[in-house]
């Protein structure tokens, strides 16, 4: 096949693809793109390890070996260890759950509010929307990370002084893992920092799309409210949406690994790439491997999502598929 | 003929922080079955508000503060949503000014199609798309069956027009009101679209109210004609007995601002000098004096009724003016803006 007929066959699969779904479209639009493409790779590895990380570990993130502190990179410990002689590589795999765990819950966490909050200003408007909007401002006027930083100082506390008296009172070990204590606070203060954003984002959406000639030509059809925002309102406000989401995943990753590092995030023993970051910058000119594992993982993994959510932004904005 | 719509005294007004704005200011016409009524009139001056009455799909901070909407007898302003969701669609069908943003790109034109039949007429959905492919072919748009697995974005603008129309005219409606439908097209468009509707209109007798500020197409579609200005009719008259015989000088104006084919060339088109007035208060002078070359000193001092000025027909030619513009001669109303 010359090029030409490539391109042509190609042509025509994108013309049957948006001729059956236009999800389909969207999808073959991703597929498209090359950089979106390279991005997948990474995210799906990272959920990959945060899935089985524990299996593929070749120690015990807490195995400490005191006759191998500091080591650098060698075929025994890949990436080196650490300070008590912690295998760098394992503790990655590990961070990787935190990451991941991270990112989806406080995006589910924020999403959800941000959803009700949004579409509640967006649709009812008036006072609803008044109060909604009076508490995005609020929220967003506050540096995110002094917020964080007052939430774990204010609520730490009596959080764990309320789950030591669940353990007296039910006798249920769950109680007695204060690290939960920690996700916690981190998965609260990341959403209550992330919810403005997606309910701007969802109000804006709605009010935009209510005022669209098509919801105004489904009315005029007599189509019931109902129908209305399920079939015209909310699909059309999900593009956006999805890529908000995409981007907000590896933001959030990033901010717990700034709250890590500023020791207001996850705490020890729990492996974080931020606090790995943290704890390796202390000795960065003598021993640089500490640094540079988790540091390269942040940064592919933060950039993959925000290529991720670029390339998602292309195949699903309908300004695009004109023509 | 019998009347089909009779509309009596509609007042719509908006509210804005310092007050309302009079957008509708009494309105009445009648609308016989399978009649084709213009309305005219620039932006702004309430002919979509007035449409938008009818069924009551207007915005938040309109509200109907008067008046009656007669379909076959039963007022459309005092049913509930659910009889008037029936109507919507079912007795009055509606087109849209722009119909690049009228189509839900989300969903395809068929399933799009289906809904109001399957939601008015309670047919199947196979029915209801199978229904749809003969709509589409009727307006014009071939191998209408496949292009019901389309979207939106795989239309043209005219197309998307004529997929407007189709899904407007599903239902059977008795009125079909289109919203200066021609518009947003090129010229090509405008006119095969104005075909369309003749054709349908013709074939189906559904009554037609086309709104526009094109009287180009006014003189090709429609049988009467009511002009608008500052939210009150100023003249409403048959086709012919309102390019013939004009009594408002708003009218005057208006087709002064016309191209013609036969004048002859080279000569400047006349324009209505000024702007419409702000409307924030129920005028007790003539909107239009402002801006009017037969202005005298009765039209600054009271509001003139639409009155019978002549029998053009059983329904007569009504204009609202305190002049009896035949008997005055002016050489053109440029420069009429001198406030």
């Amino acid at each position: 096949m010359t090029t030409q007929e490539i391109a042509v066959t190609s042509e025509i699969e994108v013309a049957e693809a948006s001729r059956t779904n236009l999800w389909r479209d969207a999808v073959a639009r991703l597929a498209a793109n090359r950089l979106a493409l390279v991005a997948i790779l990474p995210i799906v590895l990272l959920f990959f390890i945060a899935a089985f990380g524990p299996y593929l570990t070749p120690y015990d993130f807490l195995a400490q070996d005191f006759t191998a502190r500091l080591v650098s990179p060698s075929s025994e410990h890949w990436l080196g260890t650490d300070e008590l002689g912690r295998d760098v590589f394992s503790r990655i795999l590990y961070g990787a759950r935190t990451a991941v765990s991270v990112g989806l819950v406080s995006t589910a966490i924020s999403l959800v509010v941000g959803l009700v909050m949004g579409s509640l200003a967006g649709y009812l408007g008036g006072r609803v929307d008044m109060l909604v909007v009076w508490l995005t401002d609020v929220t967003r006027s506050m540096p995110a990370l002094l917020l964080a930083i007052v939430i774990n100082l204010t609520l730490k506390v009596p959080l764990e002084a309320w789950m030591e008296q669940m353990y007296l009172a039910t006798k249920n070990t769950f109680f007695r893992q204060t690290m939960w204590v920690d996700l916690v606070l981190v998965f609260g203060a990341l959403a209550l920092i992330q919810w403005p954003g997606y309910a701007r984002l969802i109000r804006g959406q709605i009010l935009s799309i209510r005022s669209r000639n098509y919801v105004l030509a489904a009315r005029a059809l007599g189509m019931p409210t109902g129908r209305i925002l399920t079939r015209y309102v909310i699909p059309n406000a999900m593009g956006p949406l999805i890529v908000a989401v995409s981007a907000g995943m590896g933001g959030a990753m990033v901010l717990e690994s700034a709250f890590s590092f500023l020791g207001v995030g996850v705490q020890l023993p729990i492996p974080s790439w931020g606090k790995m970051i943290s704890d390796g910058l202390r000795m960065w000119q003598t021993h640089p491997h500490l640094l540079v594992g988790p540091a390269v993982m942040m940064a592919v993994i933060t950039v993959s999502f925000a290529w991720l959510g670029d390339g998602l932004n292309d195949a699903l904005n309908p300004r695009q598929w004109g023509g | 003929m019998s009347v089909l719509l009779d509309v009596q005294e509609l007042q719509t007004r908006f509210q804005v922080r310092k007050g309302y704005v009079y957008a509708v200011n009494g309105v009445s016409f009648t609308l016989e079955e399978g009649e084709t009524l213009a309305v005219v009139g620039e932006s702004g001056c309430g002919k979509s508000v007035t449409m938008l009455s009818l069924v009551r799909l207007l915005p938040p901070a309109a509200s109907i503060e008067n008046g009656k909407v007669l379909l076959r007898g039963e007022d459309l302003l005092e049913l509930n949503l659910r009889q008037l969701r029936d109507v919507r669609g079912g007795e009055v069908g509606m087109i849209f000014q722009d119909p690049m943003t009228s189509l839900n790109p989300f969903i395809n034109i068929g399933t799009q199609m289906a809904e109001p039949l399957v939601y008015h007429r309670g047919m199947s959905k196979s029915d209801a798309l199978a229904r749809s492919a003969e709509l589409l072919e009727m307006v014009g748009i071939p191998d209408g069956e496949a292009r019901l697995r389309d979207y939106p974005h795989q239309f043209s603008g005219g197309m998307r027009q004529r997929v407007m129309i189709a899904m407007s005219m599903s239902c059977e409606p008795a009125v079909l009101i289109a919203d200066e439908p021609t518009t947003a097209l090129d010229v090509t468009i405008q006119a095969q679209i104005v075909e369309l509707v003749k054709e349908l209109r013709d074939r189906s007798g559904v009554a037609v109210i086309w709104i526009t500020h094109d009287l180009s197409v006014v003189a090709g579609i429609a049988d009467r004609v009511i002009v608008m200005y500052a939210g009150y009719i100023v003249e409403e008259a048959p086709v012919d007995a309102l390019f013939e015989d004009p009594r408002h000088p708003y009218t005057i104006g208006l087709m002064g601002a016309l191209p013609s084919l036969t004048g002859e060339t080279g000569t400047r088109l006349t324009t209505i000098g000024g702007s419409p007035p702000d409307l924030v208060d129920l005028p007790d002078f003539c909107p239009f004096h402002l801006r009017c070359p037969y202005v005298i000193d009765r039209c600054r001092k009271e509001n003139p009724m639409l009155e019978v000025v002549a029998e053009a027909s059983e329904r007569g030619h009504r204009a609202a003016c305190w002049v009896d513009i035949r008997e005055v001669n002016i050489e053109s109303n440029a420069g009429a803006a001198s406030s």
